[in-house]
């Protein structure tokens, strides 16, 4: 294994090089360029610049069905742009890895910024019920890591996968090292090979059918089981555990680097495959008398939290792109007065 | 089966009779894309058709090919990444023309800059059929639709400018003129290089019935009446069918 110093975004196009990346469709968008940047120098790789998100997401659509591993990058912008194919390839069942290095929004907000606005988007951003699994990683040796986790839960599960990043840990140089993991082989078989249909229409035995209520249903269920198992293989979290404290502090992402300098005070727990969020969650909640939700954003994970324990989640927001340790002392403080 | 017929073995049978209404150009579009096929022995596997939204969408699916069906506006650069990804296949598109020049234009604009080898066949009815009848980016000015009452106020995008202004292979025709239309499907599919057909056709229940035309044949002479074939220029003025290469 070699010891490499690596930038954030560098290190997720070399992983992607190594789990297999053929085929990679992006736009020029601060704060990830520097993914399409990396890899236009790889000769195993196809890249090319689209025209925009739309057109970059279904390209690699047509290039994961034509049985390439497919990837695209981009930022809250062109993530927005990108919603409806997602839902799209959900629903054709396409393996995909997308990854969305997070700036300020809404809007072109700031663009070299770190914030963490587009969590809802992940999950609810396209129309319809879909299932996506989501990886957070925090530092540039986790980016490494869960590309590869990206591109096999994205084979595994015949879905779109998202790898979430934002500016901070994007543009963050550490040494890293140069790990090989596993490499799930692809399971669908290329177009050109059958007469297969591919639709966004509701499909039985891949032939649309859009009067049948029954079928539609039977076709959310199983995607909805399919995502479910899946992320079952990836339970990753951190958790932080401190028995001085009843409190518990959930926080991910460039802020949770920033919250670890608190743990002589408190528990933290940092989930890592945000979505489907880990059940093990309600455990370890239990074990803590309060739960505070510390995020770059105005409460998006903490409504996901709140409505997984049935119980009352406070709520610390950082906003604006600036991660200062005395404005989550002061708003802790603040918080906990009322504790 | 007689030799005439063989086309149907590109088309999944039990799915016929297709759903489009009865006057619908899309039929015949559809026979002239299998014959074009036939004639030019395209295997079965490696072959590969792509549509879009709308009643045109609906095409792809009625292929015993392995075929696409995206979302609205991007048959385009989903057909560029398959080709891209496997250069062996011979890539197709059938489409409307809200979803090729309304919705998707800006990727027509540059998978011709790009030109990516793929052909593209666009039935283009001007009409926006499968939503009721709405001004589509084709529709002539002063031509009455669903949202243009009192006439059409805006000039028809020129997709021959647009896909020639790239060198790429344009080509018009009708669906009144069947042998036109299907050499135009086949020198499009040998074109090395982005190749587009635009087929005018005609769409009686959402579009015609409004414009005074009483059944689907008066369309079809409509199209024999105004258009003349032209072989020799390299530019086709508004009323003239050809192949610009």
């Amino acid at each position: 294994m070699t010891k490499r110093l690596l930038q954030g975004n560098q290190a997720i196009a070399l992983a992607a090089v190594k789990a297999g990346l053929n085929f990679f469709a992006g736009y020029p968008i601060t704060p990830a360029s520097e993914i399409l940047h990396e890899l236009v120098t790889k000769k195993t790789v196809k890249v090319l610049q689209m025209e925009d998100e739309i057109a970059s997401v279904n390209t690699i659509i047509g290039a994961s069905l034509a049985g390439a591993k497919s990837m695209t990058a981009t930022s809250g912008p062109g993530f927005s742009l990108m919603q409806e194919s997602i839902g799209h390839a959900h629903m054709m069942e396409i393996p995909l890895v997308i990854v969305n290095v997070q700036r300020v929004g809404p809007s072109t907000g700031m663009p070299t910024f770190p914030a963490q606005g587009d969590i809802m988007q992940c999950k609810y951003g396209s129309h319809g019920d879909y299932f996506p699994i989501v990886f957070y990683p925090n530092s540039v040796a986790e980016l490494y890591e869960f590309t590869f986790n990206a591109f096999n839960a994205a084979e595994e599960s015949l879905s779109p996968v998202i790898l979430l990043s934002d500016s901070y840990v994007g543009h963050l140089y550490e040494t890293i090292e140069e790990a090989d993991y596993p490499i799930s082989k692809r399971t669908l078989a290329p177009l050109g090979t059958s007469n297969r249909h591919f639709t966004g229409l509701t499909h039985e035995d891949s032939m649309p059918v859009t009067s049948d209520p029954e079928v539609h249903k039977k076709l959310i269920k199983h995607l909805e089981t399919k995502q479910k198992k899946v992320s079952r293989k990836y339970n990753d979290y951190e958790y932080i555990e401190n028995k001085s404290s009843d409190i518990l502090l959930i926080t991910y992402g460039a802020l949770s680097r920033a919250v670890y300098g608190l743990k002589e005070d408190f528990a933290i727990y940092r989930p890592v495959r945000i979505f489907p969020i880990v059940d093990k969650l309600k455990d370890i909640a239990k074990k803590h008398k309060e739960i505070i939700v510390m995020e770059m954003n105005t409460g998006q994970y903490a409504n996901e939290v709140e409505r997984l324990l049935h119980r009352e989640v406070k709520h610390v927001s950082i906003m604006g792109g600036k991660i200062d340790l005395n404005e989550i002392w002061t708003k802790l403080r603040r918080i906990k007065k009322k504790i | 089966m007689t030799k005439e017929l063989t086309y149907l073995n590109y088309l999944k049978q039990e799915r016929l009779p297709h759903q489009w209404c009865p006057g619908c150009g899309n039929g015949i579009i559809l026979k002239l894309s299998c014959l074009a096929m036939e004639k030019l022995n395209f295997p079965k596997k490696g072959t590969v058709m792509v549509s879009g939204i709308g009643c045109s969408g609906r095409s792809a699916g009625f292929f015993d090919l392995d075929s696409v069906h995206t979302a609205h506006g991007r048959a385009l650069p989903v057909a560029e990444g398959i080709k891209l990804a496997n250069e062996e296949l011979n890539v197709m598109i059938i489409s409307g023309d809200g979803d090729l020049f309304g919705i998707g234009g800006n990727h027509l604009l540059h998978a011709s800059r790009r030109n990516t080898d793929i052909t593209v066949i666009c039935i283009s009815n001007a009409i926006y059929g499968m939503t009721g009848g709405q001004c589509s980016p084709t529709t002539e000015i002063s031509s009455k639709t669903l949202t243009t009452p009192r006439g059409n106020a805006d000039t028809p995008v020129n997709v021959q400018a647009i896909v020639t202004a790239h060198n790429c292979f344009y080509a018009r025709s009708t669906t009144f003129h069947f042998n036109h239309a299907m050499k135009c499907i086949f020198e499009a599919l040998q074109h090395k290089g982005f190749s587009f057909v635009e087929i005018k056709s005609q769409c009686i229940t959402n579009d015609g019935r409004r414009r005074g035309f009483k059944n689907s044949y008066e369309m079809l002479m409509s199209y024999k009446d105004n258009y003349k074939i032209n072989n020799s220029s390299n530019k086709l003025e508004h009323n003239e069918i050809g192949i610009i290469k």
